[in-house]
């Protein structure tokens, strides 16, 4: 019952938007729906796209689904009456949203799916190269930190295909150096839902297995990093062994502003916005999804169908270069930089 | 001797020898079959991982080394302080499903105290920032529980949807506070009290100070025996024998001592040496310098709590009215027990162990985040499960349950040592619970 008067309202607003936007019609509509506006990060999101889309002339719309299927669903039914050229949909449940990627191809409206992959042939997925991240781990690892030696993997959860997808690609470039028996693998464990704390037991306890011999941490986020950092600096060992993460965490960057972490593989949704609001620009000037620059063919989903996919390099954060996150306007030089090390040029 | 002597009672004459001595030193074979699992698991373990890797542990493996014993400890700590709490809750026929929330919450808050408010008014380090966010820690989750309490006491609201509604709120509360972001690092005082090193500085008491509190603990066991002989002879109660005293005087002293020299066998580990002989100007000599941990401020407080819960529960009114609440809500309410407030008390004090909890976990990590104590609560519940509490009402032991929090991590401790997969881990602990359960009621229906 409130559900459905959820989309009874969803669906009245969206119309009277409708009514409004066609009757000051200029430029193309790029519309986006959200699976929901609770997180954060989705509004960092929004701000980079609507900023490229006005600049190109077009107009925003948008629609929250507030994480729920059958919302999403209505919502993008909404946008195409209301006369989206195309729209950008961050998929809350990637099938149950396939009927209405079905009715937008059938109502000649051009579909994205922005960083949740929904496996429809005629929708671009643009998104961060994920598999890419566990790359970037491990090649910083290889370059930066240890390219042998014993090596403990702390993995996210079990439950998460991410920290399945992320080991695949620390695996791809770590085993040439494992068959050549220069890197063991001393200790992998999956942590229940990506904890700190639970990441921090698991570290010392791999700590007392092997007795402290470990030369290298790779762990799959910056959260994790906390307690694996946690962990070794119990035992004197942080800042001598290098550990990796991701996310561009506050904490995580100035553990490498004090030399306690390696390297935090950073994806700024703010880039991922820009791009996806770039083609969706182009989209709506007639473009065909194939000549969009840097496409490729994408099939690594569930079902295996294969779309149009542009895959977006994230960067990743070390001393070098952590310059970039000030400079981008995601953390402030005082937060990364206290108690610094003297060698990190950013923070002098 | 005027006193009535329990080995001469002619019914006891035909009992086995086990069951004599059960009755004459008065343990409870609950307890007794716990610390009996709790030893096959860990000499279990310590096997199983000498077939894998090897060691120098008791039996060959990695399990039974004063360093895994110590981090065991610390590890425990937090759930064990939470499950002190749980147990009263549990005893007076409630539950308390929020405590996890409340963790993440009370650390969350703690956190952004120190880093964002007080380390810039203060100056960061300033020695009075431990303090005052502590002080303001508990008191927020004491306000919290008290108004969980409240809720259930005087508005009618079963607890198990109070908490859960907790279980929600505080989780949302404690994201919203940061936005998702992980406040680090905390105080470098406060960082003690999760036991880890804060510098040069480690968050443990050292061996001689660790002795020193081992023959206190002694000194206190001899002379609650001693004390408590006294009493009953003078009230004319049924006596221990004297053989019985003597034993149980000795095995608590070689327990407690046994404990004591294992966390001082625990030597602070090669890099943090070489930092402080560093920092203060000590030459290491060629063969290395051993400094022992000693007992870690958390299982201090965790033991401190322990004690203190256990004098409430047996000693004082309050405890006493728990129990009879617990055991018959209606009667204790008839006999003009104020079942209300004594509710709010209980929701209270448990807000405030969730606080303590709070402040172990976010200073071992050195930060807070919203996810701290996720799924926490099921441990508590589990330990104080485990470890007796009857979820009946009525029953139910602190240091039981403050065992079986030992019992589930040293579960889940063995388990990643040996590198068991996480799915296997969360599958023998579900089956582990049930079973403890389990054999707790065939033993009730059997002592019936």
């Amino acid at each position: 019952m409130y559900r459905k008067f959820l989309t009874m309202a969803a669906g009245a607003l969206v119309l009277g938007a409708a009514s409004m936007s066609s009757a000051e019609a200029a430029g193309k509509n790029i519309c986006v729906s959200w699976k929901t506006f609770q997180e954060e990060r989705w509004k960092t999101d929004e701000a980079a796209i609507k900023a490229v889309v006005e600049a190109a002339g077009n107009k925003y719309a948008s629609a929250d689904a507030q994480g729920s299927a059958a919302k999403q669903q209505a919502d993008i039914e909404g946008l195409i009456t209301q006369g989206c050229n195309v729209i950008l949909v961050v998929a809350f449940d990637s099938d149950a949203i396939l009927p209405a990627f079905q009715a937008a191809a059938d109502a000649g409206v051009k579909m994205i799916s922005y960083d949740v992959l929904v496996e429809h042939p005629d929708a671009l997925y643009v998104t961060f190269d994920n598999v890419g991240v566990g790359r970037l781990m491990a090649q910083t690892m290889l370059e930066k930190g240890k390219a042998e030696g014993d090596f403990a993997f702390i993995k996210g959860d079990k439950g998460d295909p991410n920290a399945t997808f992320l080991f695949q690609g620390i695996m791809e470039v770590l085993k040439p150096n494992m068959d050549a028996g220069k890197i063991k693998n001393v200790c992998e464990t999956f942590t229940d839902g990506w904890k700190p704390d639970a990441a921090q037991k698991n570290m010392e306890q791999c700590l007392t297995s092997v007795n402290n011999k470990v030369d290298a941490v790779i762990s799959q986020n910056d959260g994790m990093a906390g307690g694996v950092v946690a962990a070794l600096e119990a035992q004197g060992l942080a800042g001598t062994v290098p550990v990796t993460g991701q996310d561009g965490d506050k904490a995580a960057l100035n553990r490498v502003a004090t030399g306690t972490q390696l390297v935090s593989v950073w994806k700024d949704s703010r880039v991922l916005g820009q791009k996806a609001a770039e083609f969706a620009n182009m989209i709506a000037d007639g473009k065909a999804l194939t000549e969009i620059p840097g496409v490729i063919k994408f099939s690594g989903g569930a079902k295996g169908v294969e779309v149009n996919a542009v895959l977006i390099p994230p960067n990743p954060i070390t001393k070098a270069n952590l310059g970039d996150v000030i400079t981008a306007g995601w953390v402030t030089k005082e937060e990364v930089c206290a108690g610094a090390a003297a060698d990190v040029e950013a923070c002098k | 001797m005027a006193a009535v002597d329990n080995t001469q009672n002619p019914a006891m004459a035909q009992e086995g020898a086990l069951t004599r001595f059960m009755r004459a030193t008065e343990i409870d074979p609950r307890m007794l079959g716990m610390v009996g699992a709790l030893l096959i698991i860990w000499i279990g373990f310590d096997i199983f991982s000498s077939f894998l890797r090897g060691g120098e542990a008791l039996f060959g493996g990695s399990f039974l080394t004063p360093r895994n014993l110590w981090i065991l400890l610390v590890q425990t700590s937090s759930i064990a302080v939470m499950t002190t709490g749980m147990v009263l809750i549990i005893v007076m026929r409630h539950i308390d499903l929020s405590v996890g929330s409340i963790l993440g919450f009370t650390a969350v808050c703690i956190g952004t105290m120190q880093v964002y408010w007080l380390a810039p008014a203060l100056g960061v380090g300033h020695p009075a920032i431990w303090i005052i966010t502590l002080a303001l820690g508990l008191a927020l989750g004491a306000a919290i529980g008290a108004f969980h309490g409240t809720l259930i006491a005087y508005f009618g609201i079963p607890s198990f949807i109070v908490t859960l509604g907790g279980l929600i709120v505080w989780r949302g509360a404690a994201w919203s506070v940061i936005r998702g972001e992980t406040v680090a690092p905390m105080d470098r005082n406060f960082k003690l009290i999760g036991g880890g090193i804060s510098g040069t500085t480690p968050g443990s008491i050292g061996a001689t100070a660790s002795w020193i509190l081992g023959l206190v603990i002694c000194a206190a066991i001899v002379w609650l025996i001693f004390h408590g002989r006294k009493q009953r002879k003078r009230f004319n109660f049924g006596l221990r024998p004297m053989w019985a005293e003597y034993f149980l005087a000795i095995a608590g002293c070689l327990v407690v001592l046994g404990i004591t020299w294992i966390v001082n066998s625990y030597y602070w580990p090669k890099g943090v040496v070489d930092r402080w002989a560093q920092a203060t100007g000590v030459t290491i000599p060629p063969e290395g310098l051993n400094i022992a941990f000693g007992y870690s401020i958390p299982v201090l407080i965790a033991l401190f709590v322990g004690i203190a819960m256990t004098f409430l529960a047996n000693r004082t009114r309050l405890g006493r009215y728990i129990y009879a609440i617990g055991g018959n809500p209606e009667a204790a309410e008839l006999a003009g027990i104020n079942t209300k407030k004594i509710t709010v008390i209980v929701f209270a004090l448990m807000g405030m162990l969730a606080a303590i909890s709070a402040s172990i976990s976010s200073a071992r990590l050195d930060s807070a985040t919203n996810a701290l104590g996720q799924f926490d609560e099921l441990y508590v519940i589990a330990a104080a499960v485990i470890g007796g509490t009857s979820l009946a009402g009525g029953l139910g032991t602190i240091y039981g349950a403050m065992l079986g929090a030992l019992v589930m991590q040293s579960l889940q401790s063995g388990m990643t040592l040996l590198n068991f997969e996480s799915a296997t881990k969360d599958i023998v602990v579900g089956c582990v619970l049930v079973f403890a359960v389990w054999i707790d009621q065939v033993y009730r229906r059997r002592v019936k």
